[in-house]
């Protein structure tokens, strides 16, 4: 998996490429831990080149998401193919992301 | 096809023989969604067997099997560990689960696959696929 990083007007976008899975989980558990450590409130994760996620990566999301809350932040999903989503609504987690279609939809309003 | 295999209970093992496998599937002419499906059943069985089955012991070996019979893909995965009775298993789907880092897995292989059934008292799962252009009912 490549991580990529950008930061647009105090919101990191990160861009995810390739599959998340048991294996590479640790590498992006270390990019967020990059994040919060830098004290940043707002995440887009960025799903438009990730063609995999299995339920490891599913974890590594939600603890990052519950260290984010707990320092007064949020995450937001965009750009996931149908496939991912559906595996975000087999396990009901949509209830608990925010998943936008587009990148614009996910920064409006942040 | 027939597949008759072992791997070591070592994570970095799984995505190089899941794509050997699904190599194998190839003359099948299976969509991408019945790929999807397949790979991700067949990792989380795999990652379930050598976690909760081995504990990561790389000595453990587990087996898979498959085949197609008429218009299904039947997977067996097993393992040598004590075996789990999945009644105890809690819904991932639940809101009071919902933040729950683990049991997915099992969940995911059951709403993916047509039909699953646990075997030799928990140790193993057979997972099987209705291939939809084999005429098989989805």
């Amino acid at each position: 998996m490549k991580i990529r990083e950008e930061n647009r007007n105090g919101t990191v976008i990160c861009f995810l490429e390739g599959e998340i899975n048991i294996n590479n989980s640790p590498e992006l558990r270390k990019t967020f831990d990059g994040i919060i450590g830098r004290n940043e409130k707002k995440v887009i994760v960025d799903f438009s080149a990730v063609s995999y996620i299995d339920s490891s990566g599913l974890a590594t999301l939600i603890e990052m998401f519950q260290r984010l809350k707990k320092i007064g932040g949020r995450m937001r999903f965009s750009n996931m193919e149908q496939k991912i989503k559906n595996v975000f609504e087999i396990t009901k987690l949509h209830k608990l992301f925010e998943i936008f279609d587009t990148q614009e939809g996910a920064l409006k309003d942040f | 096809m027939d597949i008759s295999e072992k791997l070591p209970s070592r994570p970095d093992a799984i995505p190089a023989f899941v794509q050997e496998f699904l190599n194998k599937l190839k003359t099948l002419q299976l969509t991408n969604d019945e790929l999807f499906d397949i790979k991700l059943c067949l990792n989380e069985a795999l990652i379930n067997a050598m976690k909760h089955g081995h504990q990561f012991d790389p000595r453990l070996f587990v087996e898979v099997r498959a085949q197609v019979k008429d218009d299904r893909l039947i997977i067996e995965v097993k393992d040598q560990g004590q075996g789990f009775d999945l009644k105890k298993f809690p819904n991932p789907t639940d809101t009071a689960n919902l933040y729950k880092y683990s049991g997915r897995g099992v969940f995911l292989i059951k709403k993916l696959m047509d039909e699953v059934e646990h075997f030799d008292c928990g140790r193993g799962i057979k997972m099987v696929k209705f291939l939809k252009n084999m005429g098989g009912k989805t």
